[in-house]
């Protein structure tokens, strides 16, 4: 039974779709219930958090999911039925048809064929072209794609390209043979924040030039709402709202869509007001649960009231081609979410002496000995990780750290707290002198500087229970005994929201957002001076990173405590700085108050991030200033500035052959920028 | 250290006593192999032999060293069920006894190996730069001497030099150094796997001695790849031990030796091939159960199959 | 590439050096020497000074430690302590020539054979031809040479009489003459060799069939069978062959063992044959000779993955 392809049905269309995973460990309900539609030339966005199912839909409209896999409903691909396609049907759609884009394009290319080959395959089988005319094809794709020396660039292999040169190289395979439907699953996930930019750029612009619906898959909300054209919001495995992009974000009609809204840390308003950042409590419904007559979002929703426990919420419209699930959708409106606190002003910067105080900050990694390699001496020049950085943090404040990937931002946050030993620079914690290496320094100055780490899942030690990092940190640092220790180990717990009774679970029992806050517990045991947060809530989902921006918050509120805050999310360091310190190559590029760095003027390379930053505001007018490559890894001291091989304001030989001059911002001297452009003349060009 | 580590092991047990805390963590881990098929077939063929081994002393119909001159060359009979050798010494009192020789050495030098390798590989994986490119310089040294040629050269040597030395403590020792430079590869390639995590920065961050971040943060986590490597090991250890008894330079005579069995009796086939089969057939079997069980333990474990070889 | 490969052969050099030290002084540290181990029971002290005069034995070890490796590199091993006219270097070329027969006999059958039944079941993974194969691979890893050549030898030789159950031979004649003789030892040596290069193959087809880009390949909606041959096996195969590369020594303890069970004229058989006999001198170089060995094939194992592995051939 061949199926034809139907030109008056919709591209694709997914309906009541339900995913269940058989494994040893239980039925895994990925998909419950999803139902969507995608029409030629629009891209849909698929939003939610993590295990809500979006991938698991991708995938199947791809009709690739494991054998242990067990599908209910239907998605129709131009009218055919992917669920009851053969292989061989299967294979006559996929790559020509229908294609799609990865997330971490480094693993989705194949290591040991190069990048041209990788493209023309396709052509060859789906198109018959013969290898030169394939050849020819892949260079026009790749230029069409914005690769630069197209011609020449299918003769590399994958690990020869940066980031975002593999997923222009994926994107590329995807569009060879013109397909229909363009699925992308996190395309730009993991990939350093200006190159993202530009991906999402040339997405935008493709989905004008290629008459193909696109699947948009992510997790990130301003990335959403930059390509989307409709928006639908999964969680727990079902579809809870659909509609177009303006109307969801500027009016969402199911609470859980609004929730996730008010978790993202905004720019402050026209009048000026910052607001405290809602978090949605509780934990995502348990997919190992069956389905059972009643609001999966219920738990966890503030309107919710007898009904929802009854009735499980059909589809409902809710206007304008606005479908949302849920049966009170009538009384979604601002605010639900607890009122909108204004956030209390942090007290001015102290004249005395600040916590920290790092002066000529420097890490050279390796190098500079001679190594005797059997016929003479080579000499290495050292990776210049971190090049004379200043920063100060007064009790009660902030400072953000901000960069790309290779920008030196882990560096410092390590060389601050000794895992790395600095190689230059003085270090002082209330004015008084710290080792460069951590296990030099005295039981006080390691129980007053804390730190917290990206990935959750890797802090705690996965084979022993939670209570181990707990109390190991109290009876160092506060001498506890073991029965006081523990006592104080389940008020800790409380204190960050978690319930006495995990001092006794295993790491892998909790879900990322409960391992952050054990990891808090730990840091905030010794009541530290200064907590290190080195991406603390990147590996977190929206609603789960507002907690822990709150929890963070209150804590400074009570203790006074200091953080230095390293990210590279715009949005966070925003909402959470009180001053900033923006690293270009190990490089200070700029450094300030909140407010100062974050507006004109800034130094390019801010100004860069700032405009590669997306905002989750269908309204917000796209930037232009975009930064093409990568940070690079420089053995030798920069000639002229560091910035200059990237940077778009570039002046011309001065930048090449000159170091910047330090220049005063025009608020006064805590505001410094590092760059040959007058300050005056930063402030003309950026307003 | 010891107290501290005791009061540490205190404060992370749900448990009051760490012993029955190892014993119920112990047997999830036994669980988890009993849930695959090579464990399940390969744990049942190693307790049969282990029970044989403990047990053989009491139902071995005869003396295994005794001779049976009118016996000799003896076909399985009712007396003798595995028949007899060029001695008539009973085939199957010997290969019972031979158990317990050839599980000791395997066992005894396996663990002296991976001991000393587990040290080793942590130690050079925690602490890197220099002092871990000597000991990988000098385990490359290590490893490039064939193990069974310097088995080989070593016992010559013990045995012409020595009279009267107990051999299977030589055996011992040749099996524990020459699976330690392995080892310790392996061991440290799985602790700069764990190294780098944040629950060890955190250690450091804390102040804690090295060597608690050693052996109480990272060890752990390197135990399940320390017991594949053990359980592999063994079988290597019984594969050089018979091998050395098979070559005439295992365990002295009158002691019964798998090995050294099969080697005597081959040159009889013809008339009673069931002695040397019956020790070959028992050899085997023990190797096959072991590394079944290996391979239950890494499939239970997660563990990729590194293609380590004896 | 170049540079590596000076810098490596150098390394061995060093290697090579330490070994022959230790190889020398493990032998040096026997009781008597290889004049009175000659000499035996008839040995009389002034017969015993006259033969170590003649055998150089009574200078100090370290000058005839240089002696030794300094005629080892023009390839002159000196005399067999059996009799004067042996001379070591032809026995141990001999001797080396028939080793390498059976030895690269062993991987040309089992490494393509290997490789292959790899590939097709690792594709099947978890299927029950896959379960039933991959646990029949491991439990011939685990037999012991010498059970299999014994199993062999009953039922090709004693039972069959189809093969000559030993490859003892006239003087004069040579292996290459009666090729039966090679039958057996190939078998055995092939054996646990071809279902170790299955498992890992297997295994490393497994992890590759996992990967993302084996994914984008599926979704490209390749063929599987271009799929596998143009993603998986290149992927799969490379680190396989560096595994088995990297564990040639393997081949060497079982060889050992093997040429002495068929009583093969290997170097393994003159190995335990000098031991059994006490001929120091000819122990001494078969060792010497059986580690270096060992040291280049590991080499061009690393040479190999060199080679196949675009990364590093292109840095």
């Amino acid at each position: 039974m061949t199926q034809t392809p139907n030109s008056e049905a919709p591209l694709m269309q997914v309906e009541d779709l339900a995913v269940t995973f058989y494994t040893p460990r239980g039925a895994f309900r990925a998909v419950r219930q999803a139902s969507l539609e995608i029409a030629r030339g629009e891209v849909l966005g698929l939003v939610g958090e993590s295990g809500c199912g979006k991938s698991t839909v991708a995938f199947a409209m791809m009709g690739y999911l494991p054998g242990t896999a067990q599908v209910e409903g239907a998605v129709r691909f131009e009218g055919m039925d992917i669920t009851a396609m053969s292989d061989a049907e299967l294979r006559q759609m996929r790559g020509n048809h229908m294609a799609m884009v990865y997330q971490d394009p480094v693993t989705s290319l194949n290591p040991s064929m190069r990048v041209g080959r990788q493209v023309e395959e396709a052509l060859v089988y789906h198109l018959d072209m013969t290898a030169d005319q394939a050849r020819d094809r892949a260079v026009d794709l790749f230029e069409s794609v914005g690769l630069a020396d197209p011609g020449r660039i299918g003769r590399r292999y994958p690990h020869q390209l940066s980031g975002g040169m593999q997923q222009r190289v994926v994107i590329a395979m995807a569009l060879a043979c013109e397909p229909h439907l363009l699925i992308m699953d996190e395309p730009t996930t993991g990939l350093d924040v200006t190159t993202e930019a530009t991906i999402l750029d040339l997405i935008v612009e493709l989905k004008d030039r290629v008459n193909a619906g696109i699947l948009f898959v992510s997790h990130n909300l301003g990335v959403i709402s930059r390509v989307a054209d409709r928006v639908a919001v999964m969680y727990a495995g079902e579809v809870v709202e659909q509609a177009a992009v303006r109307d969801l974000f500027k009016g969402s009609r199911h609470p859980y869509t609004a929730g996730l809204l008010s978790c993202v840390p905004q720019p402050p308003g026209d009048d000026g007001v910052e607001h405290q950042l809602s978090s949605i409590p509780g934990a995502v419904f348990d997919a190992q649960v069956e389905q059972s007559e009643s609001c999966l979002f219920a738990p966890r929703c503030p309107l919710a009231q007898d009904d929802c426990a009854s009735v499980s919420p059909p589809m409902l419209d809710a206007g304008d081609d606005h479908a949302v699930k849920c049966l009170h959708h009538e009384n979604v409106k601002p605010g639900i979410w607890g009122d909108l606190l204004e956030r209390q002003q942090k007290p001015d910067q102290d004249g005395g002496v600040p916590v920290l105080n790092a002066k000529g900050l420097r890490k050279f990694y390796g190098g500079g000995r001679k190594k005797w390699i059997l016929f003479g001496p080579s000499v290495r020049q050292p990776v210049r990780a971190l090049v004379d950085v200043d920063m100060r943090v007064g009790s009660g404040r902030t400072l953000g750290i901000v960069g790309e990937s290779g920008s030196g931002k882990s560096t410092a946050a390590r060389a601050i707290v000794g895992l790395i030993p600095r190689n230059g620079g003085s270090l002082e914690l209330h004015g008084e002198s710290l080792d460069s290496h951590v296990h030099e320094r005295t039981e006080e100055q390691r129980s007053a500087m804390r730190m917290v780490f990206q990935n959750p899942t890797a802090s705690l030690n996965p084979k022993l229970p939670i209570r181990h990092a707990i109390v190991r940190a109290l009876r160092k640092f506060a001498g506890l005994s073991h029965a006081e220790s523990n006592e104080r180990a389940e008020e800790l717990l409380e204190s960050v929201g978690l319930d006495p009774s995990f001092l006794d679970r295993q790491p892998s029992e909790l879900s990322g957002g409960q391992q952050q806050r054990v990891a808090l517990a730990s840091a905030f045991a010794a009541n530290p001076d200064l907590v290190v947060a080195d991406e603390a809530v990147s590996a977190l989902d929206v609603s789960v990173q507002a907690q822990v921006l709150n929890l963070l918050e209150n804590h400074q509120r009570e203790t006074g405590n200091a953080y230095v805050f390293i990210t590279h999310d715009l949005g966070v360091v925003r909402y959470v700085s009180d001053d900033i310190l923006v690293l270009y190559a190990g490089h200070v590029a700029e450094y300030g108050p909140s407010p100062d760095v974050l507006s004109a003027p800034s130094h390019p390379y801010t100004e860069a991030l700032l405009s590669a930053a997306p905002i989750p505001d269908p309204d917000a007018e796209p930037t232009h200033i975009r930064l093409e490559g990568s940070v690079p890894t420089l053995r030798a001291a920069f000639e002229g500035c560091f910035f200059a091989g990237r940077c778009p304001r570039k002046l011309g030989d001065i930048c090449d052959h000159t170091p910047p001059p330090q220049q005063t911002g025009l608020n006064g001297d805590g505001h410094v920028i590092n760059c040959h452009i007058p300050v005056e003349e930063l402030e003309a060009i950026q307003r | 250290m010891a107290a501290a580590d005791h009061t540490a092991a205190r404060d992370v047990s749900a448990s009051a006593n760490p012993l029955l805390r190892f014993a119920s963590s112990a047997r999830s881990a036994l669980t988890l192999i009993l849930r695959t098929t090579t464990g399940r077939v390969g744990f049942t063929i190693v307790m049969v032999h282990l029970t044989l081994a403990v047990i053989g002393p009491w139902i071995t119909p005869y003396t295994p060293t005794d001779f049976h001159l009118d016996d000799r060359f003896s076909a399985p009979t009712a007396a003798y069920w595995l028949g007899t050798d060029e001695f008539g010494r009973d085939v199957l009192s010997r290969v019972l006894a031979g158990a317990r020789s050839i599980i000791w050495i395997a066992t005894v030098g396996t663990v002296l190996g991976v001991t000393l390798g587990t040290i080793v590989g942590v130690t050079s994986g925690y602490a890197g730069g220099k002092i871990d490119q000597i000991i990988m310089r000098i385990v490359d040294w290590l490893l490039a001497i064939p193990s069974l040629l310097l088995a080989i050269l070593v016992i010559n040597m013990a045995t012409q030099r020595f009279s009267g030395v107990d051999d299977s403590w030589i055996i011992i020792g040749i099996i524990g150094i020459s699976f330690m430079p392995n080892n310790s590869r392996v061991i440290r390639s799985a602790t700069l796997a764990v190294k780098p995590l944040e629950f060890v920065e955190s250690a450091r961050l804390r102040g804690e001695p090295t060597p608690y971040i050693m052996f109480r943060e990272i060890l752990p986590n390197v135990l399940p790849v320390v017991a594949v490597e053990a359980a592999i090991r063994i079988s290597f250890a019984l594969l050089l031990t018979a091998g050395l008894g098979f070559l005439g330079l295992g365990v002295q005579e009158p002691t019964p030796d798998w090995g050294l069995m099969v080697a005597e009796n081959a040159k009889h086939l013809s008339t009673v091939p069931l002695s040397a089969l019956a020790p070959g057939f028992a050899m085997a079997s023990l190797v096959v159960g072991i590394n079944l069980l290996a391979d239950g333990i890494r499939q239970a474990q997660n563990i990729p199959e590194t293609g380590d070889s004896r | 590439m170049a540079r590596f490969l000076i810098v490596r052969i150098s390394l061995i050099m060093v290697t090579l050096l330490a070994v022959s030290i230790a190889i020398f002084s493990l032998i040096e540290l026997l009781p008597g020497d290889a004049a009175a181990l000659m000499l035996g029971q008839q040995s009389t002290p002034d017969s015993l000074r006259n033969l170590q005069e003649q055998m150089g034995l009574d200078r100090p070890p370290h000058i005839r430690y240089l002696e030794w490796i300094g005629g080892a590199l023009r390839g002159d091993l000196g005399v067999s302590a059996k009799s004067p006219d042996i001379s070591i270097s032809s026995v141990i070329g001999e001797r080396l020539r028939n080793s390498a027969l059976l030895a690269v006999s062993a991987f040309v059958i089992a490494v393509p054979l290997g490789l292959a039944m790899g590939v097709w079941v690792g594709s099947r993974a978890d299927t029950k031809i896959d379960r039933f194969l991959s646990m029949g691979g491991l439990v011939t890893i685990s037999l012991p040479e010498f059970v299999t050549g014994v199993v062999m030898i009953l039922v090709l030789s004693t039972m069959l009489g189809w093969l000559p159950s030993s490859s003892i031979m006239m003087p004069g004649e040579s292996i290459i003459g009666n090729p039966q003789v090679l039958i057996m030892p190939i078998l055995t040596v092939t054996g646990a060799l071809f279902a170790y290069i299955f498992r890992m193959a297997r295994a490393n087809v497994i992890e590759v069939m996992e990967s993302n880009y084996v994914r984008t390949a599926v979704l490209k909606g390749l063929p599987m069978r271009t799929v596998m041959v143009r993603h998986v096996m290149p992927n799969a195969l490379l680190p396989t062959i560096t595994v088995i590369a990297n564990n040639v020594g393997w081949l060497f303890g079982g060889l050992i063992i093997i040429e002495n069970l068929f009583a093969y004229p290997g170097m393994g058989g003159e190995l335990i044959n000098s031991i059994k006999t006490q001929d120091i001198p000819m122990l001494q170089s078969t060792a010497m000779v059986i580690a270096a060995v060992y040291a280049f094939s590991n080499l061009a194992a690393d040479l190999t993955y060199g080679l196949l592995n675009p990364r590093v051939r292109l840095s």
